[in-house]
């Protein structure tokens, strides 16, 4: 299987940096850089600044993200930070605060 | 597949890894990865760390202790510098291995390991040995030197590396 699963019951402390896609079932604390897609599924938790191709939100996240293509919060889903990105929607029934810089101008 | 993790090739952390499940690491970690589960670390993979778990399958390169609660496994592509612990250990032909290996219950006192770590190369020179075995001899034979001890001092203690000879091929397929 390609790619980096963080499995549920798992938890990384400190600078996880990937080329390939990441999905966080489990916990990321620290920094988290990805030239792939990143997605944090229901029940992970990422407390950490996010760089990313782009970023699936359905779990909790607390940090700054920045996303070269998109973000996507879910439903369900927990966004505590400031978004960069030039695209991003917000399912009804996820939460967000922060600001969001879509690199209008 | 809701339990076990998976640190791609193309994957780096620096940082601890831990908790519950299994894990595969393909990728690199600069840290010590300490799960619950059972361990596989591919060809591709790398750790500087210490790894512990339940059944280590090693493929990899790993700087740093093995610790397995049920086996420890080097496979022929294996690189290991560092200690080996685990109730049961196989080591495949091909594998390097530097350190010191103990086939026991881990957290079981020490023994000889100590000793063991003290000398981790072969003994190159006659005079290395020479410098080595008045530690190991008794005191007492500094104070009165005779011919007798001279003699025994010809026989250096046997390397570390032999002793893992034996196991080669102890490999088991079969999971706990």
């Amino acid at each position: 299987m390609a790619g980096t699963l963080i499995g549920p019951g798992l938890s990384i402390e400190g600078e996880l940096t990937s080329q390939e896609e990441v999905v966080v079932h489990g916990a990321v604390r620290g920094t988290l850089t990805a030239s792939d897609a990143v997605s944090v599924g229901q029940g992970g938790v990422v407390e950490a600044d996010i760089r990313a191709a782009s970023l699936s939100v359905a779990g909790t996240v607390t940090g700054n993200v920045t996303a070269n293509d998109r973000v996507d919060i879910q439903a369900g889903g927990r966004l505590i930070g400031d978004v960069k990105a030039s695209r991003l929607t917000i399912a009804d029934g996820a939460s967000f605060k922060g600001n969001v810089d879509m690199d209008v101008g | 597949m809701a339990e076990s993790s998976v640190i791609g090739q193309g994957t780096v952390i620096r940082g601890n890894v831990r908790g519950d499940g299994s894990i595969e690491i393909y990728g690199r970690v600069d840290g010590d990865v300490a799960v619950s589960g059972d361990v596989t670390l591919g060809e591709s993979a790398s750790v500087r760390g210490d790894v512990s778990g339940a059944r280590l399958t090693i493929g990899g390169t790993v700087a740093g202790d093995l610790t397995g609660t049920e086996a420890v496994v080097l496979e022929r592509t294996a690189q290991v510098t560092g200690d080996i612990a685990a109730p049961r250990v196989g080591i495949e032909e091909g594998a390097r291995a530097r350190g010191a290996l103990r086939t026991e219950e881990p957290g079981a006192p020490a023994g000889g390991r100590t000793e063991v770590r003290r000398s981790p190369r072969p003994m190159e020179s006659p005079r290395a040995a020479e410098r080595e075995v008045p530690r190991i001899a008794a005191p007492a034979a500094r104070i009165a030197p005779r011919p007798e001890p001279v003699a025994q001092r010809k026989a250096p203690p046997a390397p570390v590396v032999p002793a893992l000879r034996g196991l080669h091929g102890r490999k088991k397929k079969a999971r706990g």
